[in-house]
């Protein structure tokens, strides 16, 4: 059973490169991207490693092996997953053995593009530690194992928590933890190392003490006991960490019996609007009426909500690095213009849903475009949801930044500069999503991130997209420091209207081009976003 | 009816309320739809049978502006979908599939939205949303999420959003799907009296008894052609059959066998 396992991985790798042109090109092309990613990791893992004295480097790879085991079991749900695991559903009804089971999908997870870091960056941990090259190995191929059963367990928790639509609204607050417990973590490391210096900084930290506790740390410690020459001690953490693998596996397939035999319906009743339905409210025409749902799902829909809600963790992070900042971003405190950078700064929240308008539609697209509503209206519509949310997000931001910097006087700059920054990733936006429509997973699949097969092209159309939006706004946003700025050179009449009316130009531009394509593509577009 | 190939487009003027005219549909090597030529009148419940993959779906999407066809064209009364598809959608009903609804909109703001969508006034939008959901025993659970309803109740508000613009043409794939018989009772009323009035239904389904009950005509289509189309009693007649599931299964061919496996029907294997 576990070779079936193995094997049908292969083939399902196999059959996707050979059905879809863009893994045949995704593919390679990620690992590609993640061995030159790996390589640069390990090269600067070695050099940190030789530049630190013998005590220091032994308390430094058990940090680093802590922080690469935490990256990788969680970054890849929460961000970007680049791999897709066997569906346990699918053997419900097989007659396998628990422990085939999760060795078969554990053993499967290795046949995936992203393994290839943990393999490059642990290859370079055992070439560190050459003098003692059996016990590096073993301990190198333990902690692969560890991350495996990790990354599979933490990748069932999610897939638990997200089997009810009240856990899919739950899902987001989990984002926003580990987020938030990155940052916290980034920071303190920060402090640290800015006061003490990395040596003095790991030196005055010891984290092996704590090994017992953290799987990751343990496995890391079977290699440095060996150097140390304590092989009792190799065989102590060998045993930890081999029983941290065994509770971590149990635990794994423990939730998968669950899983497997819990139906996915809520517990609860059923969730009630208190809004009787859409017909109430100013205005009653297609574009409002459109614009009225959207903002519904802004709401409603855990994954837009979350495009939204990292407003929240983006001021978060601005505001505590202005408060108690040591890093560059505490000196902008002092600079008067900072409350104009909000526009800019709010482009980086809700581009997701700017850039892929149609795809957010999932399969109700074919309800939508079954609807007499002229290409031009439905932008329209699409269009003022997400200015409406762009605008309120803007206004928090600026009022947050001016009372950080105290300097209110600026804030009559924000709205011009926002009708240029929201005209302008609405152009843009418009273009991109009626040309390269991007198709998410259904609800209840994933709720971070783009389709698997898309997430290159949807990154790539992301990054594009921001650094074009970047250079239409070069020339409002110079304009307007030149008013507040250097003199106050520009009179800030000019600098305001100047704005208005390059984002207005633009937006409107986009509307008329980009409606006469969706005209000619919208069965394109509606094929291309249903996922069934 | 008039048909002028002339132009680069084939420009139709029909009198049927729906048709194609040489509608072809390839995915690739595959043929799903092959040169397929439809009218129906106005009035008519019509009923599309066919095998799965028989291309009954592709067809309706074709006709609705949802899926481009490789050849050929189709539209609504005079109206070529592909030259004017907003002029046909204006005029269509689509019950949309059970999982292509909006989630995450209410039962009431769904039949809202797409009341508002087709350009009915604020009164009337509600007056209708309220009348279709007391009459589709939804009233109770109007401030649910779709995405909360039963497939049965997710068919009735989908049906709902689909009427609630009045159209003259109406497309119905798979419709008693997962419906309890008192609502597919309820339902089949609804659309009997619908086509009462002058309305015309396209209508796709497995149930047959419900296609004999419910359609004045009946088109089979095989491997993505037209291959039978007749009244019912006409079908039966011409394929010497006394009921519509007969009738099909003769009309597409269809290799019933024995069901005998013999490792299946062995015990001691």
């Amino acid at each position: 059973m576990v070779a079936q396992l193995v094997q049908l991985k292969l083939r399902l790798l196999w059959n996707g490169l050979k059905a879809d042109w863009q893994r045949r090109f995704g593919f390679p092309a990620t690992m590609m991207a993640l061995a030159i990613g790996a390589v640069y990791l390990a090269g600067r893992y070695l050099d940190t490693v030789s530049s630190l004295t013998a005590d220091a480097r032994i308390e430094f790879t058990l940090w680093a092996a802590l922080a690469f085991f935490a990256l990788w079991v969680t970054l890849p749900v929460v961000i970007f997953p680049l791999d897709e695991n066997l569906d346990p559903a699918q053997f419900a009804m097989a007659p396998v053995p628990p422990l085939s089971f999760i060795t078969g999908l554990g053993l499967a997870a290795l046949i995936a593009p992203s393994v290839v870091v943990p393999l490059i960056v642990l290859g370079t941990n055992v070439a560190i530690h050459t003098a003692v090259l059996p016990i590096a190995i073993w301990s190198s191929l333990l902690f692969l194992v560890l991350m495996i059963v990790s990354g599979q367990l933490f990748t069932t928790v999610i897939s638990a928590v997200l089997r009810t639509r009240r856990g899919r609204d739950f899902a987001m607050f989990i984002v926003l933890g580990i987020g938030l417990v990155g940052f916290a973590a980034q920071q303190l490391t920060r402090r640290a190392i800015d006061a003490l210096g990395l040596e003095g900084a790991v030196l005055a930290n010891p984290i092996g003490d704590g090994a017992l506790f953290l799987p990751p740390v343990a496995a890391q410690r079977i290699t440095t006991e060996a150097l140390s020459g304590s092989y009792s001690g190799v065989a102590v953490w060998s045993l930890v960490t081999v029983a941290w693998i065994g509770a971590l596996a149990w635990l794994w397939n423990r939730l998968l019996q669950w899983m497997l035999t819990t139906p996915e319906a809520n517990a609860g009743p059923a969730k009630r609007s208190r809004s009787a339905g859409l017909a109430g409210g100013v205005g009653w025409s297609a574009p409002i009426v459109l614009a009225r749902k959207e903002l519904r799902f802004f709401v409603r829909d855990p994954r837009q909500r979350l495009v939204w809600t990292g407003a929240v963790i983006f001021l978060g992070l601005v505001a505590s690095s202005i408060l108690v900042g040591t890093s560059g971003i505490a000196q902008f405190r002092t600079r008067e213009w900072i409350p104009l950078l909000a526009p800019g700064l709010v482009l980086f929240v809700g581009l997701p849903i700017a850039l892929n308008m149609f795809g957010w539609e999932r399969n109700a697209a074919s309800f939508l475009f079954v609807l007499p509503t002229t290409p031009r209206r439905l932008i329209l519509g699409k269009n003022l949801a997400t200015a409406i949310a762009l605008v309120l997000e803007t206004v928090v931001l600026a009022l947050l930044l001016a009372a950080l910097s105290n300097s209110w006087s600026v804030l009559r700059f924000v709205p011009a500069l926002t009708v240029a920054a929201v005209g302008c990733q609405l152009a843009v936006g418009n273009l991109v999503s009626v040309i390269t429509p991007l198709r998410l997973p259904r609800e209840g699949t994933d709720v971070f991130s783009q389709a698997t097969e898309q997430g290159c092209l949807a990154i790539f159309a992301q990054l594009t997209s921001f650094a074009m939006i970047g250079l239409m706004l070069v020339l409002p946003a110079s304009l307007m420091v030149l008013a507040v700025a250097f003199g106050e050179v520009l009179d800030p009449w000019m600098a305001n209207g100047f704005s208005v009316i390059w984002g207005t130009v633009f937006y409107l531009l986009s509307v008329a081009i980009t409606s006469r394509i969706l005209k000619r593509r919208m069965p394109e577009v509606v094929n291309w976003v249903q996922t069934v | 009816m008039i048909s002028d190939t002339s132009d680069d487009a084939v420009t139709v003027v029909s009198p049927s309320a729906v048709w194609a005219r040489g509608l072809v549909r390839k995915f690739g090597r595959d043929i799903a739809v092959d040169h397929l030529d439809l009218d129906i009148a106005a009035g008519e419940f019509y009923g599309l049978l066919g095998q799965n993959g028989a291309g009954k779906t592709t067809t309706i999407k074709m006709i609705v502006g949802l899926l481009r066809p490789t050849e050929g064209t189709a539209g609504i009364g005079e109206v070529d979908t592909w030259k004017d598809p907003i002029a046909v959608k204006r005029r269509i009903g689509v019950l949309p599939e059970e999982f292509n609804l909006y989630e995450r909109l209410t039962g009431a703001e769904l039949l809202d939205f797409a009341a508002g969508m087709h350009g009915l006034e604020r009164g009337e939008t509600i007056d209708r949303r309220n009348e279709l959901l007391e009459l589709l025993d939804l009233s109770d659970d109007a401030t649910k999420l779709v995405g909360d309803y039963s497939r049965g109740m997710r068919k009735k508000v989908a049906l709902a959003a689909s009427i609630i613009h009045r159209p003259d043409v109406l497309f119905l794939d798979e419709p008693f799907e997962g419906v309890d018989p008192v609502s597919a009772r309820l339902i089949q009323n609804l659309l009997m009296r619908y086509t009462d009035s002058g309305a015309t239904i396209v209508f796709s389904a497995h149930e047959m008894h419900l296609v004999q009950r419910l359609c004045t005509r009946i088109g089979i289509m095989v491997r993505g052609r037209l291959a039978i189309e007749d009244t019912v009693e006409g079908l039966c007649e011409r394929t010497g059959t006394h009921n519509v599931e007969d009738a099909f299964i003769k009309a597409v061919g269809g290799d019933i066998g024995s069901g005998e496996i013999e490792w299946l029907h062995n015990s001691s294997n």
